[in-house]
């Protein structure tokens, strides 16, 4: 037997207070493992969103405050006028200076609202859509079954949304009193358009009485496409040109998520600090008054002939194992909190991503609370002389 | 009873120990000027009322603790001015520790906790036999029944034995055990106190033993008493018949 094995056993014997301890370097592990793991989810989500949509620039409300932004990532109660199309395309034909390469509009009304079936109800977002539009620009469109809608009171349900309400084509939706034919349904994209029901545009407007409006307008030109120096031009004459509106592409749509969640980030990570603090805190009385308790081991254990640094090798490896394990612990516990948070709140569609990287680093930080809180009391306590581990009354 | 004076080379030598604690009520004499001599093969009685420095001398005999004056000799080395880690070598070579409430290792069973020491150093000669070599003492010491069972498993007494063995498998030239009979019934307390008395004339350790009992006392060679830290008086060693245990 060596040294480790006297550690392994040790934290077997203590099986309660290892517990404690472990629950201490978890917490704060867990915690920052969620954040970052629910973070880089979002972003990489993002990321896909942007790459999907297939749309050379994005128009929506010149000023979004984020409360208006939905958890699946899209404006809600905030509104651009329709005739804006006219406008937007005026303004670049002027600068193409030709009409044969074709500019797709594809302009969207979202709205948040219930939708029934037969057997449940959720709360999610109706997209009112130009189909014809949407499919041109958009070729990677499928249904998994049925067919696109062709009349009004047609719907297609994203494939989330599809196995919530326990739908498939041919059922039956009501959405603001309104019944719905659900005629197919989408095939999972894990993007936010997974957890959508989408209808004509006109109808979407007609029965929330938003006639005129609309939430967002994509829009596809293969030349704007190509030329980035174009594009960036047509985005300023278009911010320009037209009042109220934003126009991005889809990157610098991300980016500008990207941006917020960074913002998010920095507040987020600031509460995994102020956690990291408090836990070391913790572990440090837990070890302090665990040690106390085992003043007498000590001298028992010097007297049988352990110099002071083996004590503290011994005791360093009780608390690096106990971090390590936390680190582990507190891993999993954060990936399936990603999860869980990410199927019931906030439902980016990333599903479980094992991130290395963030493995590495939550065993890091799992094993700097652990020592960094114990190192101290350890070195004490190892250093105390045999005749005094006898002699005093250390129990606590 | 045939009991002859012996005069010896001796192992262990005190100069005019004097040991003062400084305590916030002030200093505190524990020790004064005492000299003493352990000759090999002796087994000591430490006797005297609580506080008269029984444990305190003890430690300074095993390098447990330094004096403030006076000289400490084990053989021909001064151990009083040696560093800490030459001191724990030292200790490793030479010295063996029984204290009154050294319970064994809780989450090892009795061999391991007699072999506990060979965690932290190897042992001498590299003795491969080393696990054969303590299963034989736990046997020596009437634990056969018990080489694999946890200490929670075992009496108040079997316990003290296994603090018994664990000092006796890093053959050392001097036990020092204080108090070790203190918690024990009057079978278990014969019991060791006769081990360390087969080990005085078996194997030639020396055994110095702290003590209120002056049944246990009466079994050493000499008794040392011990009054405010003074050395009031020690008898002069007599050689025991052997003593057949059991």
């Amino acid at each position: 037997m060596d040294i480790l094995s006297l550690a392994i056993k040790d934290i077997m014997r203590r099986k309660g207070k290892s517990i404690y301890m472990l629950i201490a370097v978890v917490m704060p592990v867990a915690i920052l493992s969620t954040i970052i793991s629910t973070i880089s989810n979002a972003d990489t989500s993002l990321s896909n969103l942007a790459s999907k949509f297939g749309f050379t620039i994005m128009i929506q409300p010149k000023s979004i405050s984020t409360d208006r932004i939905d958890q699946l990532g899209v404006v809600v109660d905030e509104y651009i006028s329709e005739a804006s199309i006219i406008s937007v395309k005026e303004i670049i034909m002027r600068i193409l200076q030709t009409d044969k390469d074709p500019i797709i509009m594809a302009p969207r009304l979202y709205i948040k609202t219930e939708i029934n079936s037969k057997n449940s109800r959720t709360t999610s977002i109706l997209a009112g859509i130009d189909f014809k539009a949407e499919l041109d620009a958009r070729p990677s469109w499928n249904l998994i079954e049925g067919r696109w809608p062709e009349r009004d009171y047609e719907a297609v349900a994203g494939r989330a949304l599809a196995r919530v309400l326990k739908l498939s084509s041919g059922d039956y939706v009501t959405i603001n009193n309104k019944g719905f034919n659900i005629v197919g349904i989408f095939k999972e994209h894990n993007s936010p358009e997974d957890h959508m029901v989408f209808a004509f545009l006109g109808t979407a407007q007609q029965i929330f009485g938003k006639k005129g409006l609309v939430s967002v307008i994509n829009l596809q030109n293969v030349s704007l496409d190509r030329d980035e120096r174009l594009l960036r031009l047509t985005i300023e004459e278009l911010n320009r040109g037209i009042p109220n509106i934003k126009a991005l592409s889809p990157q610098q749509f991300s980016t500008m998520k990207y941006i917020m969640l960074k913002k998010t980030f920095k507040f987020l990570i600031s509460i995994v600090i102020a956690t990291v603090i408090i836990s070391i805190f913790s572990i440090f009385n837990i070890v302090t008054s665990s040690l106390y308790s085992r003043v007498r081991e000590i001298g028992l254990l010097k007297s049988a002939g352990a110099s002071w640094s083996q004590l503290f090798k011994l005791f360093l490896y009780e608390y690096l194992i106990i971090g390590l394990a936390g680190g582990m612990v507190g891993y999993s516990i954060g990936i399936l909190m990603t999860y869980l948070l990410d199927s019931f709140l906030l439902k980016i569609g990333s599903g479980i991503r094992i991130n290395i990287m963030l493995f590495v680093v939550t065993l890091f930080i799992g094993i700097l609370c652990s020592l960094l809180s114990s190192f101290y009391p350890t070195y004490k306590l190892s250093k105390i002389k045999i005749t005094e581990t006898f002699r005093t009354q250390w129990e606590v | 009873m045939n009991r002859d004076i012996v005069i010896e080379r001796p192992l262990l030598e005190l100069k005019s120990v004097t040991k003062i604690f400084n305590t916030d009520a002030g200093d505190v004499v524990a020790l004064q000027d005492v000299s003493l001599t352990l000759s090999k093969g002796e087994l000591i009685a430490l006797v005297g009322p609580s506080g008269s420095g029984k444990t305190t001398l003890l430690n300074i005999m095993g390098a447990l603790d330094r004096p403030t004056r006076g000289e400490v000799w084990l053989e021909d080395i001064r151990i009083d001015v040696l560093s800490e880690q030459q001191l724990v070598n030292f200790r490793r070579e030479k010295f063996s520790f029984v204290f009154q409430d050294a319970r064994p290792l809780r989450m090892l069973n009795v061999l391991e906790n007699t072999l506990l020491p060979f965690n932290f150093f190897k042992p001498r000669n590299n003795s491969k036999n080393i696990k054969e070599e303590a299963i034989k003492i736990i046997k020596s010491l009437g634990l056969e029944h018990r080489v694999y069972h946890m200490p929670n498993q075992l009496s108040g007494g079997e316990n003290q034995r296994v603090a018994i063995a664990r000092a006796l498998i890093t053959k050392p030239s001097m036990i020092l055990a204080d108090e070790p009979t203190a918690n024990l019934d009057r079978e278990n307390r014969l019991f060791v106190i006769k081990t360390f008395r087969r080990l005085t004339e078996e194997k030639g350790i020396t055994v110095v033993v702290s003590t209120h009992d002056l049944e246990i006392a009466n079994f050493a060679d000499r008794i040392a008493y011990l009054k405010d830290g003074v050395l009031l008086n020690i008898n002069p060693r007599i050689v025991h018949p052997p003593i057949i245990l059991r």
